[in-house]
């Protein structure tokens, strides 16, 4: 029997790094083991249920259109599509087939739009599918939408992963889908297993055999997880661990700035039922302070409305509409009658770290010029009910929009909309109101990006909402994975599209 | 003995009736709208038709009597209900959760004891020593240092540096025996620190009581082994207390394993239960928070039983 010395135990504590319990982080070929940032609380197809349940969506089911990784729209269930006289659209469908094995044919199509928009739906659409006047299929591989009113965003919208087709032969709940996975079995709260589905409608693709998605609630267990290589390929990859993985000769991070930070007034008394005043706080923010202390740098200031610099619509004349000029902030406050300063209420959460930093930056920074803002912050969820029913006075948001076409921003800016916590509440905006419809029913792309920079402008004006950061989303993989792109702005949280490209090994 | 039982059982249903019913309240009275929640994922203005529909559907729309009424309907016939997110049936997940949780703190009050019992009486036979001072100074580092701190070093060296486990997650034993076990070392050696210094200081003072007493005088005096008198007379003896602070402490951790549970993304009952109350899902919330008192009320019941058998005085009072 060996003697237990000093030595011995020391040699064996040097040897322990080299120990490796094999299959602690055993991979399966073919199989990507993808870190989701939560368990999709729900994967009905046409629900907005957050970005874990809409990655998982862009896995399962595929729309008319999507989008390449340059962000442009691309056909999917569609391989054509385009305007037919003022008010329709007209869309060609491909040779595809839902993983129960049925065509995809434009009854399906007629019968998901039908879906969406009826009396009792919860779709995130329902709005604007109400919108569609009629779906005609002329035969089966033809679609023609009739809007009532001229739609210049449909494609866009129908891009949205939020708007897929689905068999309407889907049965007992069970939505049947034409995407590249199928979902073969779920652990609730904890993991989804997907299979490749042989009859993809793209040669060739999904290239992996299988995905793996496993939620990691904790961020930085998710990193641990992806250094460990228990995971492939991780989303939401916590700002602080952004430069550590760059640094990591193992590993690849891909970010886009795309999601921002913003403020939301309560416009229906004051003091921002002013615009001065609401101009007043958008002039008294250092916004790169709001990168530096919420987002470790990983970001940019943001002093105009929140549309991408990647996008088309982009306008660097007013990228500093809201500059930081703490003087010009004091002359309006004097100028609306709060030259000696004022108190507001001033709501965010603490259950999301960078709702609370932004905050507190803010709220120092308002404290400079005059503006003593106290805190709220409760759950989010009490943060989401205060929000919609305009109890504050101003309040912190992040959120991104639907797609980089600036008419996703009417979500935010609109006054004529449902009170709604992602945007203020009481400031009326008849001039954005009527510039945001003028610009959905133009089809010219000069004439709408006219529309959008007057828009712009009157917004930076009325300052409905004052932007303050764009956020860095990013994703983080093994060195070998291959084909998964972040897409630019605001599409990013649609990257699980290229998971259909994505290898691994 | 059986009026006795009879009146405990009373108690305790009545106490589970109260739980209910405050659990019931309380979610309800909180602000936060689980339909709105629900329909304002991802940062989106919820349209309010949808949240009228929804909550119409949820039938939340209802007054909060009804709503009530109806609940202790259900409960009476034993259903909890299912979620508001997606309909799942609540009793089902919790008896799918359940048992993950009570096997993270049952293999930690295993961990424990393994390593706080033997080393309790060592430092104890040795009180005053430079070994009984060095365990009792390390008791105190595991009773003071949080337990995301222990978790949080745990995967940093473990994990990551040795590579030696996951860095989280579970696997299903039936899935993967072994991985299972893995995955299960690392939280239930977290929890059992904390655990572990509480029965270690338990014990050291159980036995240092114990050792002076005159039974085990006498068992000196009788020329009987040091081994056989610490087993069999000083151990079995600061026995009790020991395994009652164990078992209050088991107790508490039924929904007390959030942390950990998050940190090694363990789905446990009480990842669950965080999960429900952040969506506001009331049923989820309020099943699993009456669960977790059945059981302790039962624990409770089950207790004032054994004191019964055990001292026959009890039951006259």
């Amino acid at each position: 029997m060996m003697r237990a010395t000093r030595r011995s135990f020391l040699a064996g504590a040097a040897a322990l790094p080299f120990l490796r319990i094999k299959g602690a982080q055993a991979r399966t070929p073919g199989i990507l083991t993808f870190g989701l940032s939560s368990y999709p609380p729900t994967i009905q197809p046409w629900a907005n249920a957050g970005t874990a349940a809409l990655t998982v969506k862009l896995m399962i089911f595929r729309g008319l259109l999507g989008y390449d990784h340059q962000g442009a729209l691309r056909g999917e269930l569609a391989e054509s599509w385009a305007q037919d006289g003022s008010h329709a659209w007209l869309f060609k469908l491909r040779d595809a087939v839902f993983q129960d094995g049925e065509k995809v044919t434009g009854a399906d199509v007629k019968w998901t739009i039908e879906q969406i928009a009826a009396e009792k739906s919860t779709a995130y659409y329902r709005t604007e599918m109400q919108g569609v006047e009629a779906v005609e299929t002329p035969d089966d591989r033809t679609v023609r939408i009739v809007m009532k009113q001229p739609t210049a965003t449909l494609p866009e919208w129908l891009a949205s992963a939020q708007l897929p087709i689905i068999s309407r032969k889907s049965e007992g709940g069970q939505p049947v889908g034409a995407g590249p996975f199928v979902l073969k079995a779920q652990e609730r709260g904890v993991s989804l297993d997907l299979e490749a589905f042989p009859h993809y409608y793209k040669p060739g693709l999904p290239k992996l055999k299988g995905l793996r998605a496993i939620a990691y609630a904790d961020e930085n267990l998710r990193v641990a997880a992806l250094q460990t290589g228990d995971v492939d390929l991780i989303e939401y990859v916590p700002w602080q661990s952004m430069e550590s993985i760059g640094k990591d000769s193992k590993l690849k991070l891909d970010t886009v700035d795309g999601p921002f930070m913003y403020l939301v007034f309560n416009g229906s008394k004051p003091p921002f039922d002013d615009a001065r005043v609401r101009n007043a706080v958008a002039h008294a923010i250092k916004r790169d302070e709001i990168v530096k202390a919420a987002f470790f740098g990983r970001g940019s200031a943001l002093a105009h409305l929140p549309i991408p610099a990647q996008s088309a619509f982009f306008n660097p004349a007013l990228v500093d509409g809201w500059r930081y000029d703490p003087a010009l902030a004091k002359q309006l406050l004097a100028e609306a009658g709060h030259g000696g300063g004022l108190t507001c209420s001033f709501l965010s959460t603490a259950q999301y770290g960078m709702h609370k930093d932004t905050a507190e930056v803010v709220q120092q920074n308002l404290a400079a010029v005059g503006i003593q803002a106290e805190l709220n912050l409760p759950d989010w969820a009490t943060r989401v009910a205060l929000g919609n029913k305009g109890q504050y006075d101003m309040g912190v948001m992040g959120t991104t929009t639907d797609s980089n076409d600036p008419d996703g921003l009417g979500n935010l800016i609109d006054g004529s909309l449902s009170p709604a916590y992602v945007r203020s509440v009481g400031i009326k905006t008849p001039k954005l109101t009527a510039l945001l419809q003028a610009g959905r029913a133009e089809f010219d792309t000069t004439k709408r990006k006219a529309i959008y920079r007057e828009l712009e402008a009157a917004a930076i004006a009325e300052a409905p909402i004052v932007g303050l950061a764009w956020r860095s989303q990013g994703y983080a993989m093994q060195k070998d994975v291959t084909g998964f792109t972040n897409l630019p702005g605001a599409l990013t949280f649609y990257s699980g599209i290229t998971f259909e490209e994505t290898a691994v090994g | 003995m059986v009026g006795y039982a009879a009146r405990r059982l009373g108690i305790a249903l009545a106490l589970i009736w109260v739980v209910a019913t405050i659990v019931f309240l309380v979610i309800h009275l909180i602000p936060g709208d689980p339909a709105e929640l629900l329909l304002s994922q991802g940062g989106v203005a919820p349209d309010p038709a949808a949240v009228a529909e929804l909550r119409a559907r949820l039938g939340l729309d209802r007054p909060l009597l009804t709503q009530y009424a109806s609940y202790l309907g259900r409960l009476a016939h034993g259903d909890l209900g299912a979620s508001l997110l997606d309909d799942h049936a609540v009793a089902g997940e919790i008896a799918l959760r359940l048992p993950r949780t009570i096997e993270l703190i049952g293999a930690a009050g295993l961990i424990a004891l393994i390593l706080g019992l033997p080393a309790g009486t060592w430092a104890a036979l040795r009180a005053g020593s430079a070994g009984d001072r060095a365990l009792s100074g390390l008791a105190g580092i595991g009773l003071s240092i949080p337990v995301f701190v222990v978790g949080t070093l745990a995967i940093l060296v473990f994990a990551q540096l040795l590579r030696w486990a996951p860095a989280g997650g579970y696997v299903a034993f039936a899935r993967d025996p072994a991985r299972h076990l893995i995955e299960l070392a690392m939280p239930a050696g977290t929890i059992a620190v904390g655990l572990g210094a509480i029965i270690f200081r338990m014990t050291r003072s159980a036995v240092l009581e114990v050792f002076g007493r005159d039974h085990v005088r006498a068992a000196r005096a009788r020329g009987l082994t040091r081994t056989r008198i610490v087993l069999h007379h000083v151990v079995r003896g600061a026995l009790s207390p020991v395994v009652t602070v164990l078992a209050l402490h088991l107790g508490s951790l039924l929904g007390g394993t959030v942390l950990v549970e998050f940190l090694f993304n363990w789905p446990g009952l009480s990842g669950y239960l965080v999960r429900a109350v952040e969506a506001r899902d009331y049923p989820e919330v309020v099943g699993i928070v009456l669960v977790i008192s059945i059981l302790l009320v039962i624990l409770n019941f089950a207790v004032d039983l054994l004191y019964a058998v055990l001292d026959p005085r009890v039951r006259h009072v």
